[in-house]
């Protein structure tokens, strides 16, 4: 296997509240390949935007990442110095924001706030060079180029999220990361930037990592998935996997929850119970109070991460099903 | 644009006229009259009162009276002072005018300036002793009580120090043979610092638009060329001793009413501040890889100018009327000191004429914040 373009080792990161400590992200580890669609998926609150915070090194000051490394290539990024990580933003991993909506600075116009990130990281670029850049990102994502001199109040819903797409683009990065992109907009939109995303991902041959509670939308985008409960990763596998075949009952549980329009009539399965406290995680399997299958083990140990075959791995004492045979 | 100019400057006319009749008619409403104070002496006669009277007009009933102002003021003649009768109220207000607005803009400005810097910069590097001591500093400067504040300003620099004259405009005993007028050495300060400050703002404006290496040396020249030439000129001239007189007697009430604005200035950009570093936008900057000195002055610090504009806007507006407390305890003969006076012995003309003078002031300051706001915010936009 290649070696892969951005690879998060062991990340565990802490918030410091008044409350105390919160596990916001323990001991996560993923990578991610050239070209590769990474979906992450899980409930509000569960640490994904905190991953992807992590690995831009954006996260606010009450914040601490208390062990792992993330590399981009041979960068390891936790320890690379500020002004080397403002190189890497933008310049090799850039974001869709999650409120993409108000991710546009309402005062400047919406082509000056790319061309500032061009100018920032390719430096010996003319204005007229800047804008000609503007244009063909504009043509790719799906707006008028005559836009770019309008400001971010002048333009839709679906708009400003183009254009913020255009905008994470702008620099050719290795990586880009999309945090829940879509969420604010109505389903069309949604489903016509879903899809323009996933043309632009191929046609440039990108890697990215989508962010998303919605698992249909994250079907829709990724060639792999991780399923993250309680700022643990509890299953990682690609996507047709991890959708027929789901090992953790975690992950069986949202697919359950899943209406369908197609096929027999069924109820629809809820989990039961809330996302654990992270003030204070439950021992052993953080999702044992809510597992149907948890027996004693469960409560006292902590099931490791490990891999049932063809890139299928799990963390869980029961898994739904082995049938790759290797384990 | 221009049709809005236009119909705004309609409203501000309205605005006016109803602004002279409610202050008519307060000042009138007081009991007595300048004919009373000027009659006091028991030997006058009580017919020479009544004379008296008749002869400013103040025996016709006051609606008349207040019709024949009007009439009188929209033709361009403001009247003459009683207590200093004949002379004109135009004269006064001239002489006096210039006083204020230099005494108050320079304060504002500075001000605002240093106001907005500090303010900023306190937003971003927040906790530990400094964020205490300034947050404490900034209360107690804009919650002091001006006179006692002011009080203490005297008192420390022009007492105990004995740094700075206490207050007036000017040392009489060094003018017995000055050349010229004290007020034509005043407005002579005011053209000079006005053209220095042109240059020093269009070097700077400039010095943005040319390589970093040619940056330095703009603006250090647009800071040293009119500095020289204001020594020049007041040195060729022969008035910079009398110039230096009444720039002496500035610096006090300046420095007064600046800390007093400061502290408003400063607690409100840092709140300002610290709302917009929450925004989606800031977190975009940021990941944007721009360093954080450019995340701070060009995407929060510009967002968060808007409401630190009105203030100064504002503040602008109630300088003359605010300056009557400030002016009375340094001496400083402006409008308000003139405004208060003439208040007291019902010289209805002088207080009118510098009544008017605070309106059209606030009118113009809350157009001229209209119209910053169009240019500090793309969404504002008149029609």
């Amino acid at each position: 296997m290649t070696k892969p373009l951005l690879s998060v080792e062991n990340l565990t990161m802490h918030y410091t509240t008044r409350g105390g400590e919160v596990a916001a992200v323990d001991d996560v580890s993923f990578s991610l390949h050239e070209g590769e669609a990474l979906g992450l998926v899980g409930e509000s609150g569960c640490g994904k935007t905190s991953v992807a915070m992590s690995i831009l090194r954006l996260l606010p000051d009450n914040a601490r990442i208390l062990g792992g490394q993330i590399w981009l290539g041979d960068l390891e990024l936790l320890s690379l110095p500020e002004p080397e990580m403002q190189k890497v933003r933008w310049g090799r991993i850039s974001m869709i924001f999650q409120a993409a909506m108000n991710s546009l600075n309402p005062v400047y116009r919406v082509g000056d706030q790319i061309i500032e990130a061009l100018e920032l990281h390719w430096g010996d670029i003319s204005r007229q060079q800047a804008r000609e850049r503007v244009a063909e990102l504009y043509q790719l994502v799906g707006l008028d180029p005559a836009l770019m001199d309008r400001y971010p109040h002048e333009y839709s819903g679906g708009m400003r999220q183009r254009a913020v797409i255009a905008m994470a683009l702008a620099c050719n990065p290795d990586v880009i990361i999309a945090d829940e992109p879509t969420t604010a907009l109505d389903v069309i939109v949604q489903d016509r930037i879903l899809k323009r995303l996933t043309e632009i991902q191929k046609k440039i041959g990108m890697a990215m990592i989508y962010i998303s509670h919605d698992i249909a939308v994250i079907a829709e985008v990724s060639h792999r998935v991780g399923v993250m409960y309680a700022g643990k990763l509890v299953e990682l596998a690609n996507t047709v996997n991890i959708f027929e075949r789901p090992l953790h009952p975690y992950t069986a549980g949202l697919m359950a929850s899943i209406p369908s329009i197609h096929g027999e009539k069924r109820d629809l399965v809820t989990l039961g119970g809330e996302p654990p406290n992270l003030l204070h995680p439950p021992s052993g399997c953080r999702f044992h109070p809510r597992c149907a299958r948890a027996t004693g083990i469960c409560i006292e140990q902590e099931p490791p991460f490990q891999d049932y075959g063809n890139g299928h791995y799990a963390a869980c004492w029961h898994p739904m099903e082995v049938d790759y045979g290797s384990h | 644009m221009w049709r809005f100019l236009g119909r705004r400057f309609v409203q501000m006319l309205i605005t006016l006229l109803l602004f002279q009749a409610v202050t008519y008619f307060l000042i009138d409403a007081q009991p007595g009259d300048i004919a009373d104070l000027l009659t006091l002496d028991p030997n006058i006669p009580p017919a020479e009162r009544e004379r008296l009277r008749a002869q400013l007009g103040l025996d016709r009933p006051p609606a008349e009276r207040f019709i024949t102002y009007i009439g009188n003021f929209y033709r361009g003649n403001l009247g003459v002072s009683f207590q200093e009768y004949p002379r004109p109220v135009i004269d006064i207000i001239k002489e006096r005018l210039p006083r204020t607005v230099v005494l108050f803009l320079t304060a504002s400005i500075l001000s605002f300036w240093t106001g907005f810097v500090t303010g900023k910069i306190l937003a971003w590097r927040r906790g530990g002793w400094i964020e205490y001591a300034s947050t404490i500093t900034g209360v107690t400067l804009y919650t002091v009580f001006t006179p006692w504040f002011a009080l203490m300003m005297i008192w420390l620099f022009a007492v105990a120090l004995n740094w700075l004259p206490a207050g007036k405009f000017l040392d009489p005993l060094k003018w017995l043979d000055a050349p010229i007028s004290a007020n034509a050495v005043f407005a002579r300060m005011i053209w000079s610092s006005f053209f220095a400050l042109v240059i020093v703002f269009v070097g700077f404006w400039f010095s943005n638009r040319v390589p970093r290496r040619q940056r330095l040396v703009l603006r250090a020249a647009s800071l040293l060329v009119p500095l020289v030439g204001m020594l020049l000129y007041w040195r060729l001239s022969g008035l910079g001793f009398y110039a230096w007189d009444i720039a002496r007697h500035l610096i006090l009430p300046v420095l007064t009413v600046t800390l007093i604005a400061y502290g408003g200035t400063m607690l409100l950009t840092r709140t300002s501040m610290l709302e917009t570093l929450r925004e989606d936008y800031v977190l975009t900057a940021r990941a944007k890889g721009l360093p954080d000195k450019v995340v701070r002055d060009k995407h929060v610090a510009r967002n968060a100018l808007l409401p630190v504009w009105t203030g100064l806007v504002f503040s602008l507006g109630n300088s003359v009327s605010g300056g009557i407390i400030t002016e009375t305890i340094f001496s400083w003969p402006g409008i308000g000191l003139t405004l208060l006076n003439s208040a007291l012995v019902a010289d209805i003309p002088v207080a009118m004429g510098t009544l008017t003078v605070v309106g059209v002031m606030t009118l113009i300051s809350h157009l001229i914040a209209d119209i910053g706001y169009a240019f500090l915010d793309p969404r504002i936009r008149y029609h």
